[in-house]
């Protein structure tokens, strides 16, 4: 290949990292200024009704999570792209596919008025429903779509990674683990860390988009013939399997991001190891089963379920927290790290991912689960492996490309604008909602007992000083791009 | 807040707080004379292992402990008085009063869509919960050692009066 001929195909590939990410942005940047505008309602500063809530708390959820999956997609197509090329035509089929969903979840909301949640539990669209029947449709046919995109993008990046070392052996690492010397004496180059993360999220993500796509169809044919029974117990497991493991792989995505960039900021190398390697198998089988916790308040569920679900979500935090969280801050401890808004972007989503992660094991235990379940506690953990992990890490890897394309950096003063507004902001966000959730304060209630609506109210204060340092973040990235473009005009 | 409560809450803080101040210290050292990586890495992987068994030991211990306290088992055949609870679309129907230091069991279930059963003590601490569900019949077995108005409210979003569906028993 020329050098011409691979400059084209990394600016192709480049064109789809950007759509996907900037989509991705755009949604994530609306959405925030829906939650913002819910966590207002709550602090009673505005009132504009339970129905208004219900239906942004459904476009909230399912946006929100939409968003991030397509700003790790993004990214991570176009690191394994370097490794072995792949059809951009397949990766616009399945944005396309992804963004049609995403008007028909829209419009399902505005002007629809559908507000059964994202997690649409099974018969709750159907029955008690306060919109027309057409809303519910299109959110099951836009979600419907968008698990199509997903499942076009994961089968294109497995085949990638298989093709690219050697099938499933070669991909999964199982010779650095089992038969490292005879690994080296072979020559064979191993995987990357982010390749990994690529190999997981294909294969879990293809069984999550299974499972999604198991329950949309059959709760579209029940849209379509309302004759047709469901069983509910069995919806809830098919849908919070999906939903677990679909938003619980948005970080595993953008942390691949972050095993390429980190180092290079660090001046040294995420190596791949035998110990990295079996971590990652430990996340293959974990993120798919741990969403068994969402049930313990099921007691109909299978009383085995209920200890799987306990132990799976303990052994899930392993591979992080010794592997991956251990591992950035070994890269960076004593080394020529540069502070700059992607590095620190992307050091801080490791502490916001490792609180969070603390967040969710309490939650995750049974007999506290007791007193948390459904409380605001679950919104504060996963907020904070959200807000201050998956969406550090992207806006790490966003800041890490206009830099390198820029050559410039920001200045102290706008790093400590972001940082204030960004981490200080949030960190009073979600400290509202540990507090409330630690208070037994419900979660997805429009208006909130007392003490909700107090601790709404500071935490609101918080909501929006996050939102100004975001405004500072994007004028800085909009700042780095209008340079990087001149740059490539002169 | 009840101590419960707060107990998780300060330990989550504390834990939280441990974290923050140790990645700072560790993000401080870039400042320093940089290290080669091949001379920092025997001593993190060995910190590391360290990690791993204290991870392993604080998990299983606390895998231990929680299984005293999963409140399942077979409480649809226990002994004593059980109580039947329907919920709906936007309320509850269950009995007006429970005995005090009994234990009771709560047969739930639903007439129409996914809903919780959360309960909450006088003072407003959600002391218990299962969900209700239409179809199956959820056993929730509680022993109630205080008098007073307990509250009931639902914890599984069912529809726009969710935040409003709220009933309450006396224990007496």
């Amino acid at each position: 290949m020329t050098e011409a001929t691979t400059a084209f195909s990394d600016r192709l590939a480049r064109n789809v990292m950007w759509a996907y990410i900037t989509t991705g942005i755009v949604i994530f940047g609306l959405m925030v200024l829906v939650g913002l505008g819910m966590r207002a309602e709550q602090a009673q500063w505005l009132n504009y009704g339970p129905g208004l809530f219900y239906s942004l708390m459904t476009l909230h959820g399912a946006g929100m999570i939409t968003s991030m999956v397509l700003c790790g997609m993004g990214g991570l197509w176009y690191l394994m792209n370097r490794e072995r090329a792949m059809d951009p035509g397949i990766a616009w089929t399945a944005y396309a596919l992804m963004t049609v969903g995403v008007v028909c979840v829209i419009a399902s909301v505005w002007p629809g008025g559908f507000g059964a949640s994202w997690t649409f539990l099974y018969p709750l669209p159907f029955v008690g429903a306060t919109w027309p029947g057409w809303a519910t449709g299109a959110f099951l046919i836009g979600l419907a779509l968008i698990m199509l995109g997903w499942t076009v993008w994961c089968a294109q990046l497995l085949g990638c990674v298989l093709r690219a070392y050697g099938g499933l052996r070669g991909a999964m690492g199982w010779d650095i683990v089992f038969h490292h010397a005879r690994f080296e004496a072979s020559g064979k180059t191993e995987p990357p860390p982010y390749a990994f993360a690529a190999l997981v999220t294909a294969v879990d993500g293809l069984f999550a988009a299974a499972g999604g796509m198991l329950v949309g169809v059959a709760l579209i044919v029940h849209w379509l013939y309302p004759g047709v029974a469901i069983d509910p117990l069995w919806a809830k497991n098919l849908t919070y399997f999906f939903g677990h493991t679909f938003a619980n792989l948005t970080i595993y995505m953008a942390i691949g991001l972050v095993y390429y960039a980190l180092p290079k900021y660090a001046d040294r190398e995420w190596h791949t190891s035998a110990v990295l390697a079996v971590a990652w198998w430990g996340t293959l089988v974990f993120v798919a089963t741990a969403y068994f916790h969402h049930l313990y308040m099921d007691f109909a569920q299978p009383q085995a379920v209920q200890y799987v679900g306990e132990v799976a979500s303990y052994l899930a935090a392993f591979p992080p927290a010794v592997v991956t969280i251990f591992g950035g801050a070994l890269l960076v401890y004593r080394s020529r790290l540069r502070w700059t808004m992607g590095s620190m972007f992307m050091y801080a989503g490791l502490i916001g991912w490792l609180i969070g992660g603390i967040g969710a094991l309490i939650d995750a235990t049974v007999p506290i689960n007791v007193s948390l379940h459904n409380t605001l506690w679950v919104p504060a953990h996963f907020h904070t492996y959200l807000l201050e992990g998956v969406a550090l890490f992207i806006l790490g890897w966003v800041f890490w490309n206009l830099e390198t394309h820029s050559g410039l950096t920001s200045s102290l003063r706008t790093r400590w604008l972001t940082g204030t507004g960004i981490f200080g902001g949030g960190g009073i966000l979600l400290l509202g909602w540990y507090v409330a959730g630690a208070d037994s304060v419900p979660r997805r209630y429009a208006a909130q007992p007392a003490p909700g609506p107090d601790i709404a109210s500071w935490a609101t204060v918080g909501a929006i000083i996050f939102v100004v340092g975001l405004i500072v973040c994007c004028v800085e990235a909009i700042r780095l791009a209008k340079s990087r473009r001149s740059e490539t005009s002169a | 807040m009840n101590s419960h409560s707060a107990a998780i809450l300060v330990g989550f803080l504390l834990c939280a707080g441990a974290i923050l101040i140790a990645m700072c210290l560790i993000a401080s050292t870039t400042h320093d004379k940089a290290e080669p990586q091949s001379g920092v890495q025997p001593k993190g992987y060995r910190l590391r292992r360290g990690w791993l068994w204290a991870l392993a030991a604080v998990a299983i211990l606390a895998f231990g402990i929680s299984l005293a306290g999963f409140p399942y088992g077979k409480p649809a055949e226990a002994d004593g008085p059980h109580f039947k609870v329907f919920a709906y679309q936007y309320g509850f129907q269950m009995p007006s009063t429970i005995p005090v230091n009994t234990a009771v069991i709560f047969d739930v279930t639903s007439r129409d869509v996914n809903h919780g059963f959360g309960i909450y003590d006088p003072a407003n601490h959600l002391i218990s919960q299962v969900q209700a569900m239409p179809g199956y019949v959820n056993h929730l077995a509680v022993t109630f050692r205080t008098k007073g108005h307990y509250a009931v409210r639902c914890l599984e979003y069912c529809g726009i009066a969710h935040a409003a569906m709220q009933e309450g028993f006396d224990v007496q």
